[in-house]
């Protein structure tokens, strides 16, 4: 042991028996060195400890009695929810080593006493979000309250590395480097593929150590299994199909995590445990981002202290906080990545040495192929990695207002500041121009914003925010975080408003009237009315609810995870398969390979079929989501030069579907240089242009950068009056602003993220090499069938918008004249049954259809 | 092309206009609902940056809808200023340019829910500015689709839109007037409006807005 990194960590470690890994150890040398670095280490192996009692060896041992010690520390945290827990953790060696520190927590949580309170002195080590911190650096008197800053720990570093909010910290860490160059900062990870670049970003221009922590943490990954499956997978059907053995499972252990993808599949699965074994009324809970702070913290705690049996959760569980009393950890359907289910399975088992263990429930067929594949990518340890994002500008224009507030700032020194952030590192002297005119008079040109001004220089040069009413609207702005306009949901109650439960998106509720009733906060309630953004509700008994559905981000099935789905497919096409998983699809896969054919590594598997909604086209890259929607959209805009014609785009993450209403000649088309990567980028953005993609997207940027605001709390009716869509922005901008950067950052941010060009481009490359296996198919196919039924459609067209009036009318009047078509509600009744397909309605001679025997489907509209 | 659609309502023949106006040939007048004058400048003093121009196009769709139709008379129903802080110098000074242009069209504003607030416009724009209803032969012109107990109400407010479906999972969203038994409503005419969907049913049609022509529903 040496004697420099012995003592105060050491010593504390002995006193409750422990015994420091070699990681712990080399952190604290590095820290006691002065160095700065990445520790990486799976959860629950404590990593937490390593870089803290690093910090507390370092500066906290000549703190003197009397007033804790000022501000010598902060600690990042990714979420609100994980500042707490963090704050009760960092306390622990602090009176048993009898060190005058204190520890203060500050995010949006935080009451106005407390606030005030730090206002006048902070704490020793303050534990925040990128948000707070952001704000905290607005202050005037910022650089005299971080004066005694000496270290910064960024917290589940790799769930910020790769998005907006790290971007905003890396600013922040620029500023603080600038005031404290010899701060020490550590960032904390987990599992990560591309571990050197988290480190050069966080510490970007400088470097440090990367610290990897062996500990050998048993895993297990199993999965539960039906002992049939259905032949025709549709998304979500499955899932509850399982409920009797997730129950089964659940009764088997003390505590148990059921882990969803979405807050609606949480609500579903909690009520439907509920049903199963009322007896668990009270001993098991929901917890997820859209409920009230109190709910969460009950549960939470309830976790902590061994009470619940089994949480249903999302990804608001997926980070930090230790649950040490949890057993086991349910997935319900498919994990998506390689390194989120390590993530999840870490949950288990939180401590070092005991085994981790994560079940996969799949939800549909297909996804028991993806447990196989997760459990093979696992093994051979494929990991996902993950990249900062490059110069946003909404981001830029944000902290520019955001530094005029803290005291003012000259351009000159402040560029100079931004390029040490990695992601501004070469930020172009023409975006910096554009972003200060951006924020002093709208655009370049002074005519085209009049009556607009956010920041202003004074005499001496100094940039400043004028306007009182500004400053306040922008403080309260500030973050990356973008979710559509949130309505709280509270009990009616006579004498005003009851408790509050939580919040659901604008869009749920505007389908709704009073007395209809849904599940919300693992309850069944009834709408009583809407009143100035509150949603009055009273508990329900019916049994018919509807479900909210949050607009949250639908991840892609990662690269990784999809390369071994098709090497299994591969493997099955050759008569292989290895595993229960695989012998449990084996009847499925053989409806696919008899009616169509297995798609492998050497080909790609292209299905065409006609049916009375159209022409379909069936492709399977098996790239993720993101990337088949790059590729429908390529496909469609490059066809659409051939023949005017309109597709709508259905895509999941084995493959994508183009659907046309009249006839398209993809037999003919396909082998003709569609999938070519010529003028890639150019095709791209001109089917961007032509679809609704870069307008969605536009909404993020929009509230980034201030152009929307989403409203003072409680405010009165009419500042709805001051609000407008993010779309309508976008079209004002595209029409009188073609040159606004935001709107060349919404396009490259939608080639980026949404259709990830990159991975887009290595697609068509790959599938250019492939054998193009070409199927004309009567009915849809197991692979077919999710497509089909997929309900969340994007367009794209290249007809003139008066004829798609034209037939869309048409088509109006026939379907209310005798014997005309009639519009069909999908396939699905059809196909659920297994039955054969359904067929057209017969006809009479003279062209009416039957009485009787009318297809089931929405009545035709006058 | 189908510029414009000649209906019956109330035993009057009104145009409707594929600009997403109204023509009532008999008063000669051209009726426009909720154009939201001022929007962008509104956001621009709240510190919103939005690009100017929104005023000039709606003023020059005005310009061409009176240049292609006889009209004397032009009548706002609600909402022509959106917001206080629209009385923006910039705005008010294309108003009036653009009103000295029309020196003797008779201007009348019913007022609507944004000019309660707004406050009326300037008294140099020469415009006659009523409360809901304003009774014109057969019509009660109003800014809300309140019903009214003796006449046909021509009103705006809502900005209707509807969404046409086809084969193939198609759809379009487009601004549509929509004409019932007792209530009429017009779509917004102002350039920088949202809108809301609503269906045709019985006794109510729709005549729906697009690529620059009418079509009936």
């Amino acid at each position: 042991m040496s004697e420099a990194t012995g003592l105060l960590s050491e010593r504390w470690f002995a006193r409750r028996g422990w015994q420091p890994f070699a990681f712990q150890r080399e952190v604290w040398q590095a820290v006691a060195a002065g160095e700065s670095g990445l520790l990486h280490a799976s959860t629950g192996s404590g990593k937490t400890y390593a870089v803290w009692l690093g910090a507390l060896q370092r500066f906290a041992t000549d703190a003197a009695p009397g007033q804790p010690a000022p501000l010598a520390a902060l600690w990042i945290t990714p979420m609100r929810a994980l500042a707490a827990d963090t704050a009760r953790a960092l306390q622990a060696p602090l009176g048993e080593l009898g060190l005058n520190w204190s520890v203060g927590l500050r995010t949006g949580d935080t009451d106005s006493a407390e606030r005030a309170r730090q206002g006048r002195r902070l704490p020793s080590v303050l534990v925040t979000t990128p948000e707070s911190l952001t704000l905290l650096l607005t202050r005037a008197d910022a650089r005299q309250a971080f004066a005694g800053l000496r270290m910064l720990i960024v917290d589940e570093w790799h769930e910020l590395l790769g998005n907006k909010r790290g971007v905003q910290l890396q600013l922040a860490l620029a500023r603080l480097r600038q005031w404290q160059p010899a701060l020490i900062v550590w960032g904390l990870s987990a599992t990560l593929g591309n571990l050197p670049h988290a480190l050069e970003v966080l510490l970007h221009p400088g470097r440090g150590r990367l610290v990897e922590g062996r500990v050998d943490k048993p895993l297990v990954i199993d999965s539960l299994l039906p002992e049939r499956i259905e032949r025709f997978p549709w998304a979500g059907h499955l899932g509850l199909r399982m409920l009797p053995q997730v129950v089964a499972e659940l009764d088997g252990a003390a505590t148990s995590l059921v882990f969803t993808n979405t807050r609606s599949q949480a609500e579903l699965w909690y009520q439907a445990l509920l049903d199963a074994r009322p007896d668990w009324a009270g001993l098991i809970a929901l917890h997820h981002g859209s409920l009230a702070r109190e709910v969460r913290d009950w549960v939470e705690l309830g976790l902590k202290e061994g009470r619940l049996k089994a949480v249903v959760c999302t990804s608001s569980l997926d980070l930090g906080v230790d649950f040490l009393p949890v057993e086991r950890v349910l997935q319900i359907g498919s994990p998506k990545g390689v390194a989120r289910l390590l993530q999840r399975a870490g949950r288990s088992g939180h401590a070092p040495g005991r085994t981790s263990r994560v079940t996969l429930v799949p939800t549909h067929s297909l996804e028991v192929i993806e447990a196989a594949a997760a459990q093979q990518a696992v093994a051979e340890r494929r990991i996902e990695a993950r990249e900062a994002p490059q110069q946003p500008l909404d981001v830029l224009v944000q902290h520019l207002v955001s530094m005029a507030l803290a005291g003012g700032f000259r351009p000159a020194d402040l560029l100079g500041e931004v390029r040490q952030a990695w992601s501004y590192r070469q930020l172009p002297e023409g975006h910096w121009q554009w972003a200060l005119a951006f924020v002093r008079h709208g655009g370049e040109s002074l005519t085209a914003y009049p009556d607009y001004q956010r920041v202003e220089p004074d005499a001496s040069g100094l940039w400043k925010v004028p306007s009182r009413r500004v400053a306040l609207r922008h403080r309260m702005s500030i973050g990356t975080i973008v979710s559509d306009a949130s309505l709280t949901v509270k009990f009616w109650a006579k004498s005003g408003s009851g408790r509050s439960l939580g919040s659901v998106e604008e869009g749920f509720i505007a389908r709704l009237r009073p007395g209809d009733c849904f599940l919300f906060a693992g309850r069944l309630l009834e709408l009583v009315r809407v009143e100035n953004m509150t949603i009055y509700v009273n508990r329900a008994s019916g049994r018919k609810a509807a479900v909210p559905r949050w607009n949250g981000g639908r991840m892609p099935l990662s690269s990784e995870l999809a390369d071994a789905v098709v090497e299994q497919l591969g493997a099955a096409g050759r008569g292989c398969f290895a595993g229960a998983e695989m012998r449990l699809v084996q009847p499925l896969l053989e409806v696919q390979r008899d009616w169509s054919a297995l798609p492998n590594e050497t080909t790609l598997l292209a299905e065409v079929l006609k049916s009375r909604e159209g022409w379909h086209l069936f492709l399977y890259p098996f790239a993720g989501r993101h990337v088949h929607l790059g590729l429908a959209s390529l496909l469609a805009w490059r066809m659409g030069r051939r023949q005017p014609v309109s597709f709508s785009i259905a895509v999941n993450d084995y493959g994508l579907e183009l659907l046309a209403p009249t006839e398209v000649d993809w037999p003919g088309a396909l082998g003709e240089g569609l999938f070519s990567t010529d003028d890639l980028l150019h095709d791209v953005l001109a089917s961007l242009h032509a679809g609704e993609l870069a307008r969605r997207r536009f909404r993020e940027i929009a509230r980034i950068a201030g152009l929307v605001f989403s409203g003072y709390p409680g405010a009165q009716k009419s500042a709805r009056q001051l609000q407008a869509s993010s779309g309508l922005f976008f079209d004002v901008f595209r029409q009188y602003d073609p040159g606004n950067l935001l709107l060349n950052q919404a396009e490259e941010e939608v080639l980026r993220q949404e259709l990830e060009l990159d991975r887009l481009r290595q697609t068509l490359e790959r599938l250019q090499q492939r054998r193009l296996d070409l199927r004309q198919v009567r009915r849809p196919t197991p692979l077919a069938f999710p497509l089909l039924v997929e309900r969340f459609r994007e367009s794209l067209s290249s007809e003139k918008l008066a004829d798609r009036i034209r037939r869309m009318v048409a088509e109006l009047d026939q379907a209310a004249g005798p014997g005309g078509y009639q519009p069909e509600p999908a396939a699905v009744p059809a196909v659920e049954r297994e039955a054969p397909r359904a067929r057209r309605p017969r006809a009479r001679k003279d062209g009416r259809p039957r009485q009787k025997k009318k297809a089931p489907g929405p009545t035709p509209r006058p | 092309m189908t510029a414009h659609l000649a209906i019956d309502l109330c035993t009057t023949e009104l145009w409707l206009l594929a600009d997403k106006a109204l023509y009532w040939p008999q008063q000669q007048a051209l009726l426009v609902a909720d154009i939201h004058f001022g929007k962008a400048a509104a956001y621009r003093r709240l510190g919103q940056p939005v690009p100017s121009g929104t005023t000039e196009t709606n003023l020059a769709r005005l310009d061409a809808l009176l240049a292609r139709y006889p009209a004397r008379r032009l009548i706002f129903l609600g909402d022509f200023l959106h917001a206080p802080e629209s009385h923006a110098p910039s705005t008010l000074a294309r108003l009036a340019a653009w009103r000295s242009r029309h020196a003797g069209l008779r201007l009348t504003l019913i007022r609507g829910n944004h000019d309660r607030r707004a406050g009326d416009p300037p008294a140099g724009l020469g415009i006659e500015v009523h409360s809901e209803p304003l009774l014109l032969g057969p019509f009660a012109l109003q800014h809300e689709p309140a019903p009214h107990p003796t006449h046909h109400v021509l009103a705006g407010h809502l900005h209707p839109a509807h969404r046409l479906r086809g084969r193939g999972r198609q759809s379009l969203r487009l601004p549509c007037f929509c004409i019932g038994e007792r209530v009429s409503l017009l779509p917004a005419f102002g350039d920088f409006t949202g809108t809301a969907e609503v269906d045709a049913g019985p006794g109510r049609r729709l005549f729906l807005v697009g690529d620059g022509e009418i079509w009936p529903l």
